[in-house]
């Protein structure tokens, strides 16, 4: 299991009664468990054990959950190369398993190891504890075979946290379940997105447009003509967000310093060239090009992002839910590049970019889908996942 | 060729709030290295920044106080550079959507005409961290002490609107009162809580074109930045008329030679919007609660000191500039003591023995009722001027009262007039040379006599009556 587990957490606590109680849950090290090596998959961090407890960490364990360990992660979550995310699933070693999502990571996860995925919407988790890289777009991601779980966990520890001034104030939302009718609902479909798609997958896609049918649901063409940008916009912001959080990971606090450095700056050049794998370096050098070189770009991009969210949000009003595919798979499993990794989010990139939450769901048919509905349709959409799984509500 | 300076100041004020700007840590600069300290201003991984609402408010009513405009939309952005003051790569400041713009000063300009100088806008940022250079044995180390990362601070900048070190002195004086009126900072240049750097160019006289400018850092106090653009508008002068090509640099002013020298190349990083603090929307009424706040200002209390106590415009400015010295002033004479004679003991005698013992006004033991009563003795002719003075050093030193030291040291006036009589015959008898002179119309013999009557008293005798009683006497042996 080493290869599933960075570090494995051998204190049994004293299991606590509460909504969680039994569950089992695996993290990634970038989500801070006080004193376990929370080195976010980069050697920038080597050594690094957190001070303090991330909030979801800690009201999952007051809510009687076990924190069974880290799972093995991409540098700072962003791709998915060395990613183990939903093994321990897969394995039965974990009922749950948190994920970061930046650009679509969780899910494509999910879709590896067969389990559902759930991409809150911004804003409904804690970012407190968690050592980020894209901090307006990134999102703490649930993992589980069961919709239950995955409800069970967001009701836990969701909700205003006052150590992260990111959330909105005030009550903690209502993720009750919901019923589902079939016949009041109606399911969107971008139509722009099946055009490009190629024909092996469309109809695959088709398929299930049908099977909805069949159930009763009513599908609806959508038009979204730009949403191919949601991926420039992605890339743009997201890699300018990163190349300054990255800042401060500088070798001088914690991380590896190299020793042969004249000076600071020959020390900061080393150290994050040494710590930092290729992947980031080239996401990180982008965005410092933006930030230095070519910032209109950037508020271009920026512009461009607030347009995107107000289209969808008109996209949004003219459905219940909406269906997208999941899987790019025209893109190379094992990327080498930036673009390439990029490539992989062309479907799942747009809810890190507008915030809004999005359930991927697997399928018989090994693709899996994603559904999303309004900004605060989190509990809609997983009664929805209930009900399409065969276990909720009728 | 005849050259004018264009020069526009950059403030750094840092609030007197209890905790940094984005963390709870308290905001102590001065305390042992890095005790105040957490995730946050260490830039953990994790850690997120929470505004501090008591460092908005402290802001905003510095904003208000220099008439500027709070903005209802404003945010932090990421100044992005890599130092080793600042671990996370960038400083949060306003560069984009500042709390507030527009705003102004007025001073008065050497030829006695008032002069407004504007004010671009006015944002808030954090400090970063302090670096210490030492020597380890032979080993030079640099030190970082994080008292200071994450202090809160707001920059002052101004419009380009100053001519001369005349215009940049005044406008800080003015600055430092108002700001100090509303609470906001102390203020102090000498201790780093306010840090001025000055913009300057010149161009020729009666032009409008800005040109290249040149940066000046490192005055620490007031008289330094009028010395350091006295010294730049010599020097670009020079240059200029040389035909040298003036560049864009930052200099330093060097106080002991009295000279600026260069620096560095000015660098500009990029300000990135910032994804984590949340933007600032404050409401009309929000706006409108905090200005209710305001205490009265400098230049409207001067007003109101004219009208209500009867000073001349300069003593009223004068008293107005200092919320501390407007209070004791006050209070004064809500004790009892006549505005006049509160104004002069204030000015000429309480202020200058506490700076000499290097005491806060609102500190001193000498409270407004402890001078008051002094003063009022003073007014009752219980004792003299000169005894007054004694008393107040006392006054400072213990916490008796003035009634009790006056009787207690022997200071209480001698008025008995046939005590006073004798004694002057005695001392008529003592100066037969100063009776002559005066017999022979020198006026001043008066006064050596009035003087050598008051020491034989001990200093205790009311001089007003020695003097009509001297008169009176001399006079008579003028006659005989």
């Amino acid at each position: 299991m080493d290869s599933v587990f960075f570090y494995r957490n051998n204190i049994k606590a004293a299991s606590r009664s509460g909504a969680l109680q039994k569950i089992k849950i695996a993290l990634q090290p970038n989500i801070s468990v006080a004193g376990w090596p929370t080195e976010t998959g980069s050697n920038a961090l080597a050594g690094f054990k957190a001070l303090e407890n991330a909030t979801v960490a800690e009201h999952a364990v007051k809510a009687g959950a076990q924190l069974i360990g880290y799972t093995r992660m991409s540098e700072f979550g962003f791709g998915l190369k060395n990613s183990m995310a939903g093994s321990v699933l897969q394995k039965k070693a974990a009922d749950v398993e948190l994920v970061l999502d930046l650009a679509g990571e969780a899910r494509l996860a999910a879709l590896r190891a067969g389990v559902c995925g759930f991409k809150p919407r911004y804003g409904l988790l804690s970012r407190f504890g968690l050592a980020g890289l894209i901090p307006s777009m990134e999102a703490i991601s649930i993992l589980s075979m069961s919709i239950k779980n995955i409800r069970g966990i967001l009701q836990a520890v969701a909700g205003a946290d006052e150590r992260d001034s990111s959330m909105p104030e005030g009550k903690t939302p209502d993720l009750k379940p919901t019923k589902i009718d079939p016949k009041k609902i109606k399911i969107g479909v971008i139509k722009d997105i099946l055009r490009e798609m190629p024909a092996n997958e469309r109809e695959s896609f088709e398929k299930k447009l049908n099977e909805l049918e069949k159930a009763g649901f009513a599908v609806k063409e959508l038009s979204f003509p730009d949403f191919s940008q949601f991926l420039a916009v992605h890339q743009i912001v997201g890699s300018v967000e990163a190349s300054s959080c990255a800042g401060r990971y500088d070798s001088v606090r914690y991380g590896k310093r190299e020793p042969q450095a004249k000076n600071w700056n020959e020390m900061y050049l080393s150290s994050r060239g040494a710590a930092f794998g290729t992947l980031l370096k080239s996401y990180l050098i982008q965005g410092a090009y933006f930030q230095f070189e070519s910032y209109a770009a950037y508020e271009n991009a920026c512009r461009l992002r607030a347009r995107l969210v107000a289209q969808m949000k008109n996209l949004t009003a003219q459905a219940d839910f909406i269906i997208l595919p999941a899987v790019n798979q025209a893109a190379s499993e094992n990327p080498a590049t930036l673009a390439e990794t990029y490539t992989q989010f062309i479907y799942t990139a747009f809810a890190n970019v507008t915030g809004q939450p999005v359930l991927f769901l697997p399928d018989k048919s090994g693709a899996g889908f994603q559904f999303t509905a309004a900004r605060l349709g989190d509990g809609q959409l997983l009664s929805l996942g209930e009900y399409l799984q065969g276990g909720g509500e009728k | 060729m005849e050259f004018e300076a264009v020069i526009g100041l950059e403030i750094h004020i840092e609030l007197n709030c209890a905790t940094k700007l984005f963390c709870d840590c308290p905001n102590n600069p001065g305390d042992e290295p890095n005790v105040n300290t957490c995730p946050v201003c260490l830039w953990f991984p994790g850690a997120s920044p929470r505004l501090s609402r008591a460092a908005l408010e402290k802001a905003a009513l510095l904003c208000l106080g220099l008439n500027a405009e709070i903005q209802p939309v404003s945010a932090f952005d990421q100044k992005v550079y890599y130092y080793p003051d600042l671990p996370k790569g960038y400083q949060l400041s306003q560069a984009h959507l500042p709390l507030s713009r527009g705003g102004w000063i007025d001073i008065t300009d050497e030829d006695g005409s008032a002069k407004r100088l504007r004010i671009h806008h006015i944002h808030m940022e954090e400090d970063v961290a302090k670096l210490v250079h030492e020597m380890e044995g032979r080993k030079p180390v640099s030190l970082v002490d994080f008292n200071r990362a994450g202090a809160p601070l707001v920059e002052i900048v101004t419009e380009p609107d100053f001519r001369t070190p005349h215009h940049a002195m005044e406008f800080l004086k003015a600055l430092r009162a108002q700001v100090r009126n509303v609470g906001s900072s102390e203020c102090s240049m000498e201790n780093g809580t306010m840090r001025a750097d000055a913009n300057i160019s010149i161009r020729t006289k009666g032009t409008s074109q800005m040109n290249t400018k040149v940066e000046v850092k490192n005055m620490n106090s007031v008289r330094h930045v009028g010395d350091a653009i006295a010294y730049e508008i010599s020097r670009q002068s020079a240059a200029a008329q040389a035909g040298e090509k003036i560049v864009l640099h930052t200099r330093l002013w060097d106080p002991e030679k009295k000279v600026t020298t260069p620096m560095r190349a000015k660098f500009e990083g990029p300000c990135v919007p910032d994804p984590c603090v949340p933007v600032i929307k404050l409401s009309k009424k929000e706006i409108e609660e905090l200005r209710a706040r305001l205490p009265e200002m400098p230049a409207d209390r001067a007003k109101r000191f004219v009208n209500q106590y009867g000073l001349s415009a300069e003593e009223a400015s004068y008293l107005s500039a200092d919320a501390e010295i407007a209070v004791y002033f006050e209070n004064l004479i809500k004790e009892g003591v006549a505005p006049r004679a509160a104004m002069h003991w204030l000015t000429t005698q309480l202020m200058p023995a506490a700076k000499d013992r290097n005491q806060e006004l609102s500190q001193a033991k000498v409270t407004p009722a402890r001078l008051a009563a002094l003063l009022k003795m003073l007014a009752r002719d219980e004792i003299n001027a000169n005894a007054a003075r004694e008393v107040l050093a006392h006054l400072f030193a213990s916490d008796e009262s003035p009634e009790a030291i006056v009787s207690a040291k022997g200071f209480k006036q001698v008025s008995d007039r046939g005590e006073i009589d004798s004694l002057i015959d005695k001392v008529l008898a003592d100066q037969p040379g100063a009776v002559a002179d005066f017999k022979n119309g020198q006026g001043k013999a008066l006064g050596f006599l009035i003087g050598q009557a008051m020491q034989a008293s001990g200093g205790k005798a009311n001089p007003k009556v020695i003097r009509e009683i001297l008169t009176k006497k001399l006079e008579a042996l003028c006659k005989a």
